[in-house]
């Protein structure tokens, strides 16, 4: 009996089973082939996401890690024309029920659109239309608090650019897609840009991501900040003035460079007019690069110091060294060589040439130098080569060889005709005086620094281009400039010892020279120990036609520039040096 | 009467479930159904536990679910309260950068009146030496502050100086306007001059 009962619930007990897992097969065969497409659809909302990481661009920063170039999150404001209608929106805590066409009224005056192409967008059958593109953190907050429910935004990274136009020339801009389009973004975009990554996350219906299924299939590396050795507050002083420059000369351009003298740094390179890169469309193309790098022309009397200081070099020439100076000197082939004013024959040395800045006087001292020598000198002095500081576009200006000289040309390129420089190239051939004879090469950017490694920019090696003693002696002649010269005294700075040269250049126009000229000043200072050069150009001015419209700009930006650094004033006095003879 | 015959020779009937001696041996068929018997009942013991132990983990897994689920949208709305804020963050360094930028210093400068002085004095502390002039800075020699003349799109935000209420310092106001330098001083930290070297700031 018992063994019975045991036997009736096995049996049981197994049909139970076997029941069950019928159950479970039909249900299983349901699941399977009979709903199999709508349970197919229904996984459809909770699917597998694969998606891009954007890498976060880099910064860039000042010297002083002042931020001039960042990512920020802007957004485009779309909508929905299908669903446009009327809605209630929450103004001041009241709820007021607005028409689509108010509603469209409200938003072009936040969008700062016009009310008529948001209505145009409205209409249609689409689901997509764009109302503007990038807008700031703060205009999207305010739309979005409007509530507006076929209102919807798209998040994407943008530049924003802090300083405006200050160093814009510099650092370029960005096109609407995130490309590097222009100056450093473009030259150091492999610092700036990184590298996107890629993950995949199951996503639910809600598009609520699955914090557990992330899977980072290629690691996102944001890029590198670069560090520029520009003093930004330099830099805007140094703008200012010389958009006063240009208002003032009516000029094309003008730029000013300040190069520390013992490393080579830039520590600014100020251009008007300059470009705000938060909106590179607002000035003309012309105005949107760097004319200290790229830009070349006929450098005029600033490049009278490189043929004294070669002639002096090789023994041809010392300070003291007398010539008659006419103010027009026949050559043996029968052209003349003129002097920029009309003079009677001065009597003067080397130094006295320069302080008058006599073409004359100097083609005579200088031309005892073969021309072989003195294109070398030039070479050395960086003529017709990049200047090695790895700006995108960089000219190398032009310094033909010497062997394809005419007559002529051999005799002018003393005075800075016949040859081309950009102004970066003009600075750095005064640096080289200043800093004993020995050229550094210019260096505009610090380093690319990721984690708070900063790795540092190579710099090409230093030339030695003329002897301690010669740049010492070309340092005294140049002080007598601005301590005596016409126009040199006009940058003389109350309490510094400062040493210069005026530089007044024809422009070429076709096949001769224009009416307008590029005037210059280019000053050192102070003197004992030179710290700083100052170049300053204006380009065709129109309202002054010499060095006179240069030198006050040289002396605002000199002046920020020994504030900024702390310069002490000098405690000597210049070298006596005769200027002229009897 | 041999040993045999003094044992029954019908076996009495068992009480289910008991135990009793052995008074010889078992007959096969009784042993098996009672192995039987034995090894079901231990098999629907092990059943029970296993059918046991999936409800409880289902039960366990449905409450982890409940609780993951709950986190997953704790963590969306944080990610969302994340988002924003860092907007706020940078709709008010947008506003700290246009308030330091040049542009608005310069503008501010100017509104004030202000003047650069350029010429700069020196004190050399090695020899107490006196560097360069003291002249004041005056408007006349073209130091006053030039209007900014840069172009800055970024520029959201600009200063107010003429608002005197916003821009107003909290400075300790004195009893009489006339008095003396050294009362008008006593509210301050005074720095205490070491025997050498420039003197430590006061501030901490």
């Amino acid at each position: 009996m018992y063994n019975d009962l045991n036997a009736r619930r096995q049996k049981v007990f197994s049909a139970i089973v076997i029941f069950a897992l019928l159950l479970f097969g039909v249900r299983l065969f349901f699941f399977q082939v009979v709903d199999a497409a709508e349970i197919n659809k229904e996984s459809e909302s909770s699917m597998l996401v694969n998606r891009s990481v954007k890498a976060v661009r880099g910064e860039i920063l000042d010297s002083a890690g002042n931020v001039l170039a960042s990512t920020v999150i802007t957004w485009d404001v779309n909508i929905d024309p299908v669903n446009v209608g009327p809605v209630v929106l929450d103004i001041d805590g009241q709820k007021i029920s607005f028409t689509k066409e108010q509603a469209a009224e409200k938003l072009a005056g936040i969008l700062r659109i016009s009310t008529e192409s948001i209505l145009e967008k409205m209409t249609g059958e689409g689901r997509y239309a764009n109302l503007k593109k990038s807008v700031s953190a703060s205009t999207y907050n305010t739309i979005r608090e409007l509530d507006i429910p076929w209102v919807y935004f798209d998040a994407r990274q943008s530049r924003h650019y802090s300083y405006g136009a200050v160093a814009g020339n510099l650092i370029g801009f960005v096109g609407s897609d995130g490309s590097a389009l222009a100056g450093l973004e473009r030259t150091m975009n492999s610092c700036l840009a990184g590298s996107d990554g890629r993950e995949s996350y199951v996503q639910g219906a809600d598009l609520i991501k699955i914090p557990s299924s992330i899977q980072t299939l290629v690691p996102v590396k944001d890029g590198g900040d670069v560090v520029l050795t520009i003093n930004a507050d330099l830099q805007y002083a140094a703008q200012q003035e010389m958009a006063a420059t240009v208002r003032r000369l009516k000029a094309d351009w003008a730029s000013a460079i300040v190069i520390e003298v013992k490393t080579g740094r830039i520590l600014a390179a100020a251009e008007a007019p300059s470009v705000d890169p938060n909106r590179p469309g607002a000035v003309a193309e012309r105005n949107r690069h760097s004319r200290i790098f790229q830009t070349a022309f006929e450098p005029g009397s600033i490049l009278k110091p490189i043929a004294a200081a070669t002639a002096v070099d090789v023994g041809k020439a010392t300070p003291t060294t007398q010539v008659v100076a006419p103010d027009r000197l026949k050559m043996p082939w029968g052209q003349y060589i003129n002097d920029s004013e009309n003079h009677p024959p001065f009597k003067l040395t080397l130094t006295g040439v320069l302080k008058n800045s006599s073409n004359t006087g100097l083609v005579q001292i200088a031309g005892k130098v073969d021309s072989a020598t003195r294109y070398d000198y030039m070479r050395k002095f960086g003529m017709g080569e990049k200047t090695g500081v790895n700006f995108e576009g960089e000219s190398s200006g032009i310094l033909t060889d010497y062997k394809g000289w005419d007559r002529m040309t051999d005799k002018v390129v003393m005075f800075g005709q016949g040859v081309s420089l950009t102004p970066i190239q003009t600075a750095m051939i005064y640096q080289a005086i200043a800093n004993k004879g020995v050229r550094l090469s210019p260096v505009l950017v610090e380093g690319c620094q990721e984690k708070n490694n900063l790795v540092k920019t190579a710099v090409p090696a230093p030339v030695r281009v003329i002897s301690e003693d010669t740049a010492v002696q070309t340092m005294d002649m140049l002080e007598k400039v601005v301590e005596l010269g016409p126009i040199g005294k006009t940058a003389r700075i109350y309490g510094y010892r400062v040493g210069g040269k005026t530089g007044t250049a024809q422009i070429a126009e076709g096949s001769g020279y224009g009416r307008l000229h590029a005037v210059s000043f280019v000053g050192i200072a102070p003197v004992e120990d030179p710290q700083f050069v100052v170049a300053v150009t204006a380009y065709k001015s129109r309202t002054v036609s010499n060095s006179l419209g240069a030198t006050p700009g040289f002396v605002k930006v000199m002046k920020q520039v020994l504030r900024t650094y702390k310069v002490p004033p000098s405690t000597t006095k210049s070298k006596k040096l005769p200027t002229e003879w009897k | 009467m041999s040993i045999s015959r003094a044992i029954p020779l019908v076996r009495p009937i068992a009480p289910r479930r008991h135990l009793r001696p052995v008074e010889s041996l078992p007959r096969p068929k009784a042993v098996r159904q009672a192995r039987v018997s034995v090894i079901t009942q231990s098999r629907i013991s092990v059943a029970k536990r296993i059918v046991y132990g999936l409800i409880a983990i289902w039960i366990l897994n449905l409450i982890v679910s409940a609780f993951c689920n709950t986190a997953i949208y704790s963590i969306s709305s944080l990610k969302d309260q994340t988002k924003e804020l860092a907007t706020k963050t940078q709709i008010l360094q947008q506003q700290v950068d246009s308030l330091r930028s040049p542009q608005n210093l310069a503008n501010s400068a100017k509104s004030l009146g202000m003047v650069v002085n350029a010429n700069s004095v020196f004190l050399k502390i090695s020899t107490g030496k006196v560097l360069g002039a003291a002249i004041p800075a005056s408007a006349s020699d073209s130091g006053v502050v030039s209007a900014n003349l840069i172009a800055n799109a970024a520029l959201i935000s600009k200063s107010n100086p003429t608002n005197t209420s916003s821009t107003k310092m909290n400075i300790p106001v004195t009893e009489k306007t006339n008095q003396s330098v050294k009362k008008s001083n006593s509210g301050y930290t005074e720095v205490v001059l070491p025997s050498s070297g420039i003197p430590a700031s006061p501030t901490h």
